[in-house]
């Protein structure tokens, strides 16, 4: 029996030639890393390209393609270094930066991450077509030295450069494509840890060792395949279990019935955060009755998160959430929530009833009409929002109506603005508070319960008008509590992801923003 | 010719017989036969006395076993079939603040460190270990960045056999975890592996931890029991288990059965109806108007009737979150009829020619005498088969509906809908799926075999085969 699994397990990781095998859930939709949005581009871009820094194994930032930087309000300045190569051999330069950040702008691109470069000079108006992309903030001194002038100070800015919208793009190769840039194999040139080196479209990739890469000792992989391209979860799991395959996560989670499974084969199962938070969003506008304050308070004074995450989602290693900033945030030294913490709402369901007798007071009803919550057709979602209906009746007298519908669906009813309440979340697109605190801001178009706060507003301006994280931090964490005082949203949970792995694979590591696997420092050990 | 003038002494009285043959069957009526032989066939009879319990509970169950079915119990989730729960009352959980070491006296993680990590060695549980939480704490591990703590419901037989991972702290100062997810009463082994961020001890330490069930005083007082700490009270039963909100399964099965049956019951009963009337007219005037009749009908069973629901439901201002059983109703109403239509319509040709039929008309009978006195009689025991075939049916189409989640809305169950619950727990919690299954099953198969009955006992023509 042991000598059989380990037979099977072979394929899967193989030490001699340091081979794993992978399977993906779908095709890349666009691997151009100006105009990728999805997970599985991402997570190629992420093994074949490199930007100006990246994260290590630990998710600090180190550099990548630049071996020193220096960034304050106003300007970040790079010095690249002189052996980091094209797959083809020549130098990386400053003058690839400029051209794929002004690719990245560029109206005629219409880049969706466009607006995660507005942080750079000129790129808002340059994206909007009001400035040539030559007016973008970013000059080339030399071949390896690259000045970037900002916008607005950008506390993040190191995070951002580990952005795909951020990587190099040599002009010359990308005007030879003829707009076929990263179509195919033939279409690509890399300076990443890997390359890809077969790309049977929706059928299989393969992925191997960048010889010209300037990190390349470190780089302990020789070989990813990818032979196996399904959508069907179960198959994917079944894929791991008989050993075809060396991690399985599911793409976001394997399901509660694969972690049984895994639990009675005798399986390790790991986890990691995918940084999203979890929360019910209220609709803030005037003529919906969650615009007022005491009836959300008296939601937020039954609402107990350790019950929904333990006894109601029942997914191990989700983290009971209080506040819209996840617990993995850095602050200035700890982490954000050590340094300003978050203390949960004190349930007392008589102090909800008199707030429910206020709001009612207010708005001027005898009997509040039944609210619409919306969720997605996901069973944990429902599941959520039926517990949310018999909580709230059997506390608050108020009657909840359970809107269930497809995720895209969903999101064009947020748009519209058609809920009371929405089950919502969101994951990262960079390693900083603002990537939330940027949700509930009157301007944000993301804002779908449009909550105007002039107070959370000056908070956040605070954050952005300066790079100096005592100062930031310090405005997040006024934010924080503006949120939890207004019970503007109501924090559910941090989402964790599980997976399989197989045991001779380690050094694994997951890029929170974005929930992307890196293989860049993992190795098979004997 | 001689004429015979009979005299009085011809008529002498014979000498009285005992009968020898008595002949006579008591008179019965078409029904009183139908129903003798109804009662005859084993299974049809099992059947009726079936539908007529399963009524009975739906109707009246819920007067009896008085539990709310969208009352959650957040206590006894998915919990088997069982009829006394006992649980220990202990007091009110006070906040735990955990334990966190001194980040001082702590060795910290060492990036370059090639030597692999020692095992947490002690852990320990804080304070008694019940379904309320178990409360863990470990003792610091030199170089450790973060711990892992997984929790196991087995005895780990191999190396990665650990169970699920419950917590990974976020700092090495954090040297607890409390657990609280779905503690069932049970032994739990638990593990928690120290970490450099990066790499793990390779040698881990597993601890067996025996749960009790609990409940706190305030949730006791909440249930209406009172409770003093270290007392065990019962909770309430389950005669069917709970589902994964702790709601009580038997009580959603009569609050669902409830819908099910009704819309089972009324949508063919409606259908059948106007079946009978539609078909009636066509058979019995014929011609140009039965061809045309006839023609719509072949239209109707071209219509998709999810497409109709859908449109339905649109056209009702059905929001969201509300019950789709009226559209429903409606839809099933408006497009199943024709299978009677045709039915009716074939027989009332058939009856139109028959001798009987003729006879009357000819004496003068008005076309509702006939259609009352001679087609309706003849035809009503095809129809109630008919009728009887239509229920399962219509309860199949309700539960599909209620599957995809086009019927009832949330929190009213139909058994259609706790199916499609059940399904997703179906490995781990199967009785949350069995009971609706169950009872759609049983409650299909008898109408159809009442059916079967039904069409043998009202058909007079198997009469002359006993």
């Amino acid at each position: 029996m042991s000598v059989g699994r380990a037979e099977t397990f072979d394929k899967a990781v193989d030490f001699a030639t340091q081979t794993i095998q992978l399977s993906l859930d779908d095709e890349p939709r666009n691997l151009n890393s100006i105009k990728a949005v999805d997970q599985i581009s991402i997570f190629f871009i992420e093994h074949v390209m490199e930007g100006l820094l990246r994260q290590d194994e630990r998710g600090r930032i180190v550099g990548g393609v630049a071996e020193r930087w220096e960034i304050d309000d106003r300007h970040a300045r790079f010095w690249l270094r002189h052996n980091a190569k094209w797959s083809d051999g020549k130098p990386v330069t400053a003058k690839d930066f400029v051209f794929g950040w002004r690719s990245g702008v560029d109206p005629a691109n219409a880049s969706e991450y466009a607006s995660i470069m507005y942080s750079v000079k000129n790129a808002e108006a340059i994206n909007a077509g009001k400035l040539p992309v030559t007016a973008l903030g970013i000059n080339a001194i030399d071949d390896y030295t690259l000045e970037v002038e900002l916008e607005k100070p950008t506390g993040y800015f190191a995070y951002l450069m580990n952005f795909q919208i951020f990587y190099p793009v040599r002009e010359d190769f990308y005007r030879a494509q003829n707009g076929r840039y990263f179509a195919d194999i033939k279409n690509m040139i890399f300076n990443g840890p890997f390359k890809l080196t077969e790309w049977v479209h929706a059928a299989s990739f393969r992925m191997e060792k960048n010889e010209t890469y300037w990190n390349r000792d470190q780089v302990k992989l020789n070989v990813i395949n990818i032979p196996y391209v399904t959508n069907d979860n179960l198959a994917r799991f079944n894929l791991f279990k008989d050993g075809k395959t060396a991690l399985e996560d599911g793409m976001r989670g394997i399901g509660k019935e694969q972690v049984t499974s895994a639990v009675n084969n005798r399986m390790r199962i790991r986890a990691y955060s995918d940084g999203s938070i979890w929360y019910t969003e209220m609709n803030h506008r005037k003529e919906r009755i969650t615009s007022n304050k005491n009836l959300r308070k008296a939601m937020q004074a039954v609402l107990d998160s350790q019950e929904i995450v333990n006894k109601v989602i029942g997914i191990p290693g989700y983290i009971p959430a209080y506040s819209l900033f996840p617990v993995w945030l850095q602050g200035v030294h700890k982490k954000f929530r050590q340094e300003y913490p978050a203390q949960p709402p004190v349930l007392d369901v008589e102090l909800a009833k008199r707030y429910m007798q206020q709001a009612k007071q207010e708005l001027g009803m005898e009997t509040l009409p039944p609210l619409a919550l919306l969720c997605d057709d996901k069973e944990n979602a429902i599941r959520e929002a039926v517990y949310f209906q018999s909580l709230f009746k059997r506390t608050l007298g108020l009657e909840i109506r359970v809107d269930i519908q497809t995720f895209k669906q969903r999101l064009e009813k947020m748009q519209y603005g058609e809920f009371d309440m929405i089950l919502a979340g969101w994951g990262p697109d960079y390693n900083d508070p603002m990537t939330f605190a940027d949700l509930f801001a009157s301007w944000n178009e993301n804002n779908h319960g449009r909550y105007n706060n002039p107070e959370y507003d000056a908070a956040l301006r605070q954050a952005l008008g300066t790079s100096d994280p005592q100062l930031r931090m310090g405005a997040f964490g006024k934010a924080q509590q503006i949120l939890i005082d207004d019970a503007a949203v109501l924090p559910q949970y941090e989402r964790v992801v599980s997976y399989v792995q197989n045991p001779k694979l380690r050094g694994v590591a997951f890029k929170q923003t974005g929930a992307v696997m890196v293989l860049t420092y993992a190795r098979v050990v004997e | 010719m001689t004429s015979f003038t009979p005299k009085p002494e011809d008529f002498a009285l014979l000498a009285q017989r005992p009968s020898l043959h008595h002949l006579q069957r008591p008179s019965m009526s078409y029904w009183q036969d139908a129903w003798r032989r109804l009662r005859r066939d084993p299974k049809a009879s099992v059947s009726l006395y079936l539908i007529i319990a399963l009524f009975m509970i739906t109707l009246f169950g819920p007067l009896l076993w008085r539990v709310e079915p969208a009352r959650e119990d957040l206590d006894v989730i998915s919990y088997p079939p069982g009829l006394r729960i006992p649980a220990l009352i202990v007091t009110d959980p006070v906040q735990w603040p955990g334990v966190h070491a001194d980040p001082a006296a702590l060795v910290p993680a060492d990036p370059n460190s090639t030597q692999s990590l020692a095992a947490t060695t002690t852990i320990r549980v804080e304070g008694e270990a019940t379904t309320q939480y178990v409360r863990l704490t470990w003792q610091p591990v030199a170089g450790a960045a973060t711990y892992l703590v997984y929790r196991n419901d087995h005895t780990p037989e191999a190396a990665g056999d650990l169970g699920l991972p419950l917590f990974q702290t976020l700092s090495a100062e954090e040297l607890s975890f409390e657990d609280r997810l779905q503690l069932k009463p049970q032994d739990y082994w638990y593990t928690v592996i120290a970490s450099d961020g990066v790499e793990e001890a390779s040698v881990v330490t597993t601890m067996k931890v025996p749960v009790q069930r609990a409940l706190t005083v305030s949730q006791a007082r909440e249930r209406g029991l009172d409770a003093t700490p270290g007392q065990i009270v019962s909770l309430g039963a389950h005669p069917f288990g709970t589902d994964t909100l702790g709601r009580d399964i038997l009580a959603r099965v009569m609050q669902g059965g409830r819908v099910s049956l009704f819309i089972g019951i009324v949508a063919p009963l409606l259908f059948v109806f106007m079946g009978t009337v539609y078909g009636g007219i066509s058979g019995y005037f014929g011609g140009t108007i039965d061809a045309v009749m006839m023609r719509v009908t072949d239209f109707l069973v071209a219509l998709p009737f999810l497409l109709f629901m859908i449109l339905f439901r649109i056209a009702f201002g059905i929001g969201p979150g509300e019950s789709g059983i009226v559209p429903m109703m409606i839809a099933l109403v408006l497009l199943s009829w024709e299978n009677t239509a045709r039915l009716v319509r074939g027989q009332v040709l058939q009856l139109r020619e028959e001798a009987y039929v003729q006879a009357a008309l000819l004496l003068g009978a008005k076309p509702l005498y006939l259609i009352f006195r001679h087609m309706i009689p003849n035809t009503i025991g095809p129809l109630l088969v008919n009728l009887t075939f239509s229920i399962p049916m219509a309860i199949f189409t309700e539960a599909f509906l209620s599957f995809i989640g086009m019927g009832v809305a949330p929190p009213t169950s139909s058994w259609g809908s706790m199916s499609n619950d059940g399904i997703k727990t179906m490995v781990n919690t199967p009785h949350e799926l069995l009971f609706p299954a169950l009872f759609i099953s049983v409650t299909v198969l008898a109408f159809n075999l009442l059916g079967d009955g039904l069409r043998d006992a009202l058909d007079s023509r198997m009469r002359s085969r006993e």
